[in-house]
């Protein structure tokens, strides 16, 4: 494969910032009590993400190397502001069950980390793939995760009622523990996953010049 | 129960930022491999948190919320905790080598700390006095490092555990945190 | 030296006057839809309580509440004519996640006419039944949370267990819920009888 398209899947599985870098964390596991939360937040953290990674890159080259992180904090927070106000304006009662976690998004290690360790030194093209595909890997586990808590823990997803009416929803896993719970299965499972892929031929550290 | 102490309590134990509100999960997993560190590690958010609270604070209330400028909150808040960081390491380095030594790789890691800056938030939006911010920040603060702590300690047995294959490393810490977290909400009833 | 130091300090104040037009571009658009969204929120919610009104009135700086807890946010006198309904107060106080904010609409004669939750974060399916309409306090009677309110004095004692029914598994918000409809009633009833009651 390319090195576009590895640049892309990294941050799936292999390097999903969740479940193996280990960062961001802060911003997810507390809105996944519902998949509206979940959707809601991968949305606008991807957004963040991308927006900031394709700006610092396309100015990398003037930002100086001694104040690069006050400038790298002002574009983040600068889009963070951008989501809460367009959320507030068009999407109030999402932006309120939210809370506090839009705003903490401009201090979510995920996007400072990959716009220092990969925006700031590649081309927009590499920083956009990269961003996208970290956004994906922080996605899918907060859906998955949403999903299965607000279905366990409540019987419904997005709302609609899944579960038979006889269900006695447990309500264990949309409080904390269950939370830590979910996220630790999500961890095993990434790491059941990364061997897999890994072992396959798709995984296979290419020589120079891809497959 | 005066307010203050109210206060105090449900951000140390009830409403503990890192087991009841998943803030600050990072260097909670990141940097619990040691009591001492932990302990550590608190000491600095401490005095972060209590300096960030009583800045923004002042600074919101008498500069952005007169002119209007609510809409900056995010990017001033998150400023003044950076440069304040610079300064608390740059002093640190000047008067105490010692200390910055020993605490010279947390400090940058403040600045991204989520519990700091949603603390700052949650000033405004509680619409807390100047001195109940302050209260709450130590609180939460001491919250933040209570947490840590007994991770670290609970790292520390868990060392010599037979713990199965696919639950070995960062899931097991998981769910060694599910179970303090679930310890926690016994707390919930301590103050009417 | 300071040449340097002096390139820096424009560099950064380049990328902050930056982002700032592009927030203040964002909050232009955006700004007053949030404004209206809140009044159309106040409004309905108003509307709701106090069906037969035709004008509200800001009294927010006239009221206020006496625990230090409950903050008032707003506090508007409800008239239908020349007629004083009552007094509808919108107060904020502390609860089992963060705060919470309900609209406590109060009859001239000192009891309340209706509770609005407009804005609960606690836990869904425990502390946030308190919004849910579909959820009852008292399932032989069919009465809500907030329902359990309509009709009752502001000089009861209002305390969770004994004249106010909890919420199953969150004593805490029903608590803290029925602290503010208490602070709110207070202040109102204090405000009426400031003004001499119903006219």
């Amino acid at each position: 494969m390319n090195q576009k398209t590895r640049t892309f899947l990294q941050g799936l599985v292999v390097e999903n910032p969740l479940t193996v870098i280990m960062i961001g964390l802060c911003s997810s596991l507390a809105v996944t009590t519902s998949v509206a939360n979940g959707i809601g937040m991968s949305l606008a953290m991807t957004f963040v993400l991308v927006t900031s990674e394709v700006i610092i890159s396309l100015f990398r080259k003037l930002i100086p190397e001694s104040v690069r992180i006050p400038i790298f904090i002002i574009i983040i927070a600068a889009f963070t502001t951008m989501v809460d106000l367009v959320m507030k304006a068009y999407f109030p009662d999402l932006s309120k069950a939210m809370g506090v976690f839009i705003p903490l998004i401009v201090v979510n290690c995920i996007i400072m980390g990959r716009v220092e360790a990969f925006a700031s030194k590649e081309s927009v093209s590499n920083a956009f793939l990269d961003a996208l595909g970290m956004g994906l890997g922080y996605t899918w586990v907060l859906i998955g995760m949403s999903v299965i808590r607000e279905l366990l823990g409540n019987g419904t997803i997005l709302g609609m009622q899944i579960m038979p009416e006889t269900y006695q929803p447990i309500l264990f896993f949309i409080l904390p523990p269950g939370g830590f719970l979910v996220f630790a299965l999500f961890i095993s499972l990434n790491l059941f996953l990364k061997k897999k892929w890994l072992k396959s031929s798709w995984g296979c550290p290419d020589p120079e010049g891809g497959n | 129960m005066p307010v203050a102490l109210k206060i105090f309590i449900s951000a140390l134990l009830i409403n503990n930022i890192i087991l009841m509100r998943f803030i600050a999960l990072c260097p909670y997993i990141g940097m619990s491999t040691d009591v001492k560190q932990s302990i550590g590690m608190g000491f600095a958010v401490t005095f972060v948190m209590v300096m960030a609270s009583t800045v923004t604070w002042a600074l919101y209330h008498f500069v952005l919320l007169p002119l209007g400028l609510e809409f900056l909150q995010i990017l001033v808040f998150i400023l003044i905790i950076a440069s304040l960081v610079q300064l608390v390491e740059y002093y640190l380095k000047k008067s105490a080598p010692a200390l910055y030594l020993s605490m010279g790789i947390y400090l940058p890691l403040i600045t991204t700390n989520c519990a700091i800056l949603a603390v700052t938030f949650d000033n405004i939006t509680a619409a807390y006095t100047f001195f109940q911010s302050i209260v709450y920040s130590i609180g939460v603060a001491l919250g933040f490092t209570l947490a840590m702590v007994l991770l670290a300690g609970l790292r520390n047995r868990i060392r010599t555990a037979a713990i199965p294959p696919f639950l070995r490393g960062n899931p097991i810490l998981f769910v060694l945190s599910s179970l303090v977290a679930v310890s926690f909400m016994g707390f919930a009833g301590l103050i009417k | 030296m300071i040449k340097s130091m002096l390139k820096l300090g424009i560099v950064l104040s380049l990328f902050a006057s930056g982002a700032c037009l592009a927030m203040a571009i964002v909050y232009s658009i955006t700004g007053p839809v949030i404004k209206t969204q809140e009044e159309q929120a106040l409004n309905d919610a108003l509307k709701e309580i106090f069906p037969d009104a035709d004008s509200f009135k800001d009294i927010s700086k006239e009221i206020s509440s006496s625990d230090p807890k409950i903050q008032i946010l707003n506090a508007y006198e409800i008239k239908k004519g020349d007629t004083i309904l009552g007094v509808a107060v919108k107060a904020t106080g502390p609860s089992y996640s963060a705060n919470a904010i309900l609209l406590t609409g109060i009859n001239t004669d000192g009891t309340i006419k209706q509770v609005r939750v407009l804005q609960l974060s606690d836990t869904p399916g425990l502390g946030a039944n308190a919004a849910n309409q579909g959820y009852y306090v008292d399932k032989a009677r069919k009465i809500t949370f907030t329902g359990q309110f309509i009709g009752k004095k502001t000089t009861d004692p209002f305390i969770v267990k004994d004249d106010v029914q909890t919420l199953t598994a969150a004593t805490i918000t029903s608590r803290s819920l029925s602290a503010i409809v208490k602070g709110s009633g207070e202040a109102a009833s204090q405000y009426l009888s400031r003004k001499g009651g119903a006219r």
